[in-house]
């Protein structure tokens, strides 16, 4: 491959989404596994998947809850993590709380969450809240932290009371970490959405997942693995582009250590 | 300790002494009935009923090997292409989209798919760690060897090292502040998705005991496994920092 | 011997499509047992002259031999010592310095025992348990050289070893230095933008142009040794030899 057409950025992945294809084709047909169909099989199915009317709506459905979860959590979190961030008395009533929450397994909460608010959308888009709060607080803390002393004495001479040094000063000079936390935070907001479904199985990705694999209907769990799996590239991908754009004169960013759930 | 010390970790238990209050308020005045909320009281009991019930004790102890079967691969994995991919431009060149691609992808949906393949029982918790926890660890890895000081790897050569043996000699223990850190992450993520892998889809393991008291409508068995994971994560986690500090006793001291 | 022919480096830059040119054909033959100093502005790839020599670097044009043979890549004959003193952080003091003898094969206990000799002879006893972040910069630079030493290279690279240190640790160690180097003469190629350290050390000083770097001009000097820093300061050979190569650094130079 020259190294012209490698340095174009969506040509390296898309090569290797190729190569992944040709290996499971190649896999399935070598070592004739019967939880295994060809990659072409599953790739035949996902037309039908997604023509489906109720699949659509399923898929959907996680998204809308994906989004109000996620909309929640950055409405709730950021503000804590940026008082966190310039408060110590804050930081020091917060910290251990939500040190003791970090190793919980928000998704693992779904069977005693669906036992107070049942069923429906509510428990889902709780433990999806729960979820992305943890990094959207944790990056918002960080990025309120670093931000120069110096900065807010100059905001505070020119006469900005608290609030607004708050909102004007530390919030904008946060926003290229808060911009980290959200990116985690999508990523863990889809995680946390597809095993809650898989685990409460009332509606969603999660659900077509295992409903087809109780079904037998393997091509169907493949094409939907799929479907999840360009999602979470997708989403990550519009993202970054959005992020770059938004907080271009902030410092390159370090790669990130990704995937929580 | 310092009395600011004091007031500060006063000012952090606070949070967790309400929540509890509230459990406890909760329960206690009957708004909760105990179908849905069992006081504080009666899961304590539970737990430490079947802290020595060799039942319990044996579905945290597949819990826990899965944990670390699934972690150890991802440990040999993200540290051996992480690794890799610092010391040759191919496999860097090969390593690169591929992580792109995947990282994002919620591993937990390849679930099935390991299921299908590797069958219901222990292989595909495993491969579900694996998956999930080596990701961390070799973005930390590669991040972690990229930043070495060349002039180490230059002093080694001189001294009669070749390249190759550099990477393992100078390479990796210079950068096992980032690859520990990558493993820690790592090893939460272990517990989490062991846990959860357990819960979807097992016949065993603390995972499993919770969604089995939930079909079964014991609500206070449902708490005592999500408490034992919780416990477990936290001890990992704390015996983890403690290996880091002693592996990283030359280091400089960092934040 | 060292014998440089024509050598030429350039680097690619990311930015701009014309390459950097760091070096521009050096020509420089150093004899057994000199020591060489390179002396030249900030930029004009005196380290990079030195990385070449170590074959840590490849040259774009020109080559470099030692001892007849071509430099393809580093090697105990030529050891390194640099200002940012490299030492491995996870290693105590006597693990760095036994390092090298390690991997020239010796056993552990022999190998401990000539590093702890050479860590007596850097005026270290007692720390070889350190780790390096317990200790101060000239120490860090003496477990640096010990450890270089310890492999036993014909030819040191000294890359500005104590651009780091303050005035005082400094001047304690060009005394240390050339005491050891007294012991068995290696030699010493010494890269500096200090025209006072270069005079006091060597017995050539290579002045470079600045970038790309060539070879202004080179001086002799012709100081008897042992040479004692309190005797130099007052000798008036010393001061006019500072001064004359200070005069010919600030000249301008000639476009060729």
């Amino acid at each position: 491959m020259s190294a012209r057409l490698a340095a174009y950025p969506g040509v390296p992945p898309l090569i290797a989404c190729a190569g992944l294809l040709a290996l499971w084709e190649l896999a399935a047909r070598v070592f004739q596994i019967g939880g295994l169909p060809p990659a072409h099989a599953a790739l035949a199915e996902l037309p039908r998947l997604l023509a489906d009317r109720e699949a659509l709506l399923n898929i959907l459905d996680s998204v809308r809850r994906m989004a109000v979860g996620f909309a929640l959590a950055l409405a709730c979190a950021v503000p804590v993590g940026l008082l966190m961030g310039r408060s110590r008395l804050v930081a020091a009533f917060f910290n251990p709380l939500l040190m003791a929450i970090y190793p919980v397994p928000k998704a693992a909460l779904m069977p005693i969450v669906m036992l107070w608010l049942g069923i429906g959308d509510a428990s889902k888009t709780l433990v999806i809240f729960l979820g992305v709060s943890l990094p959207l607080v944790y990056h918002a803390y960080q990025g309120a932290r670093a931000v120069e002393e110096k900065m807010l004495w100059s905001a505070a001479a020119m006469g900005l009371g608290a609030t607004r040094r708050l909102v004007r000063i530390v919030l904008p000079a946060s926003l290229p970490e808060i911009f980290v936390g959200i990116r985690t935070g999508l990523v863990l907001a889809l995680i946390t959405m597809v095993t809650s479904e898989m685990i409460a199985r009332q509606s969603g990705v999660g659900n077509i997942l295992f409903n087809s694999l109780d079904m037998a209907l393997y091509e169907t769990v493949y094409a939907t693995i799929l479907v999840i799996g360009a999602m979470g590239f997708l989403l990550d991908a519009a993202f970054e582009r959005l992020r770059a754009r938004l907080v271009a004169w902030a410092e390159p960013e370090r790669a990130i250590a990704v995937g929580t759930t | 300790m310092t009395a600011r010390r004091t007031s500060e970790l006063l000012v952090g238990a606070l949070p967790i002494a309400l929540i509890l209050a509230l459990w406890y308020g909760l329960a206690a005045s009957g708004a909760a009935p105990p179908s849905l909320l069992p006081p504080p009281a009666a899961v304590l009991s539970r737990l430490m009923g079947r802290l020595g019930d060799p039942v319990f004790l044996e579905h945290a102890a597949t819990t826990l090997a899965r944990l670390f079967a699934g972690f150890a691969i991802a440990v040999v994995v993200g540290v051996g292409v992480g690794l890799a991919a610092t010391g040759s431009r191919t496999v860097e060149a090969l390593v690169r989209p591929l992580v792109r691609i995947l990282a994002p992808v919620p591993k937990i949906a390849l679930y099935p798919a390991f299921i299908l393949i590797l069958g219901f029982e222990h292989a595909s918790k495993i491969a579900l760690v694996a998956a999930d926890a080596t990701f961390p660890i070799l973005l930390a890895t590669y991040q972690g060897a990229s930043a070495v000081e060349p002039k180490l790897v230059w002093s080694a050569l001189a001294a009669g090292t070749s390249r190759r043996q550099a990477l393992i000699k100078v390479v990796l223990p210079a950068a096992l502040p980032s690859v520990l850190t990558g493993c820690r992450i790592g090893l939460v993520i272990s517990c989490i998705v062991v846990f959860l892998a357990e819960m979807i889809a097992s016949s065993n393991g603390l995972g499993h005991l919770l969604v089995y008291a939930a079909r079964s409508f014991h609500t206070v068995d449902m708490f005592v496994p999500l408490i034992a994971i919780s416990i477990l994560g936290l001890a990992l986690n704390a015996g983890f920092n403690r290996l880091r500090a002693r592996l990283l006793a030359g280091f400089p001291e960092e934040n | 011997m060292i014998v440089i022919e024509r050598l030429s480096k350039s680097f690619e830059t990311k930015r701009r499509t014309a390459p950097h040119l760091a070096l521009a054909d050096i020509s420089l033959t150093i004899a057994d047992g000199e020591f060489v100093s390179v002396l030249g502005p900030s930029g004009c790839g005196k380290s990079t002259l030195l990385y070449i020599v170590g074959g840590f670097v490849q040259p774009s044009e020109g080559s470099v031999t030692v001892g007849g043979a071509p430099v393809t890549g580093p090697g105990p004959d030529r050891g390194p010592v640099f200002q940012e003193f490299a030492l491995f952080p996870w290693k105590t003091v006597l693990g760095n310095v036994a390092y090298g003898l390690i991997e020239q094969g010796l056993g552990r206990a022999e190998a401990e025992a000539k590093a702890r000799a050479l860590i007596a002879l850097v005026h270290l006893s007692g720390y070889e348990n350190f780790y390096p972040k317990e200790l101060s910069g000239g120490m860090k630079q003496r477990v640096a050289i010990a450890r270089t030493l310890a492999y036993g290279p014909s030819i040191l690279l000294m890359d500005e070893p104590f651009g780091a240190l303050d005035a005082h640790t400094r001047t304690g160690l060009q005394n240390e230095l050339l005491e050891i180097w007294e012991r068995d003469r290696k030699t010493v190629l010494f890269v500096t933008h200090s025209v006072e350290e270069a005079v006091f050390l060597s017995d050539r000083v290579v002045v470079l142009t600045r970038s790309p770097g060539r070879i202004k001009a080179e001086v002799r000097i012709g100081l008897p040794r042992p040479r004692r820093r309190a005797e130099l300061l007052v000798d008036r050979r010393y001061q006019t030899l500072v001064v004359d190569i200070e005069r010919l650094m600030d000249r301008p130079e000639e476009r060729p």
